[in-house]
């Protein structure tokens, strides 16, 4: 997955981000999907990327609905809702 | 109002490269209008669910008749939550826009079921769109939905089969 990654919204989190991606996607397919790691390998990373993320977020208007987003578990309330819902 | 659409879709993929071209399906030559894709954060639950939130960026392209009420809108934010069962090989993934959900909300859920016996995956998607406008504007809030999730799902899908084709020939150079 060398080539054509994609960008951060801060544009200064984006080299983070791709070293991130890159460490994730191998952890992902060669260890996840294998069942040979149950723990996420790639802390280092993610730490030096959430960092910048997490910093460029607060000047971010959209900060207080994404907030609010991420508090809910649309897998156990919505999928469900959603087909019943659906066939009517 | 709320208006509801459902599709589904097989791929003939494994599970390993629908899921992998699911977290890096941007970009893609399909979906110029996403500008960006960030984590913002990933845990194992305990029972071994791989959790992801994402948010993202894309570039507003809203019909014409919501310009009045809208302004220049120029972009808009996602929100993108999703579940690895890497036991029963299911992807559940959920989308939502955070801004402009007065005018009108999109919510996506999709679900990849591999099947083993066939070794191909199956995309199952619901969209729901709800809007606060009353039934006066219904009629044209229900065309422009339904074109743009026509458009969406066939754009998403050409999207994801680009990232898999490419996934597959970066597999075959290392092997």
């Amino acid at each position: 997955m060398g080539n054509a990654m994609s960008a951060s919204f801060a544009p200064e989190c984006t080299d983070l981000k791709q070293e991130y991606d890159n460490c994730f996607n191998q952890w992902y397919s060669e260890k996840f999907l294998k069942g040979l790691s149950m723990e996420n390998e790639c802390s280092k990373q993610w730490y030096a990327y959430t960092t910048c993320v997490e910093a460029a977020l607060v000047k971010q208007g959209i900060k207080p609905a994404l907030d609010e987003a991420r508090k809910e578990a649309p897998f156990e309330k919505g999928g469900e809702s959603a087909d019943s819902d659906a066939s009517k | 109002m709320v208006l509801w659409y459902q599709n589904s879709h097989t791929f003939n993929n494994d599970f390993r490269t629908v899921s992998l071209a699911f977290f890096n399906r941007y970009p893609n030559p399909y979906a110029s209008h996403v500008l960006s894709i960030d984590t913002l954060s990933r845990e194992l639950s305990p029972a071994g669910d791989l959790c992801t939130t994402r948010l993202i960026k894309k570039t507003g392209k809203l019909p014409q008749w919501v310009k009045p009420f809208l302004g220049r809108i120029s972009e808009s934010w996602i929100i993108e939550m999703s579940e690895v069962d890497v036991r029963n090989q299911v992807l559940r993934t959920y989308t939502r826009n955070l801004d402009h959900t007065r005018i009108i909300q999109v919510e996506e859920f999709t679900t990849y079921n591999f099947d083993k016996k066939s070794g191909k995956t199956q995309a199952s998607s619901t969209v729901k769109f709800s809007s606060g406008f009353n039934v006066g504007i219904r009629s044209r809030i229900e065309q422009w939905s339904h074109s743009k999730f026509d458009e969406n799902v066939k754009r998403s899908r050409m999207g994801m089969a680009f990232v898999m084709e490419r996934l597959e020939q970066h597999r075959q150079a290392w092997s």
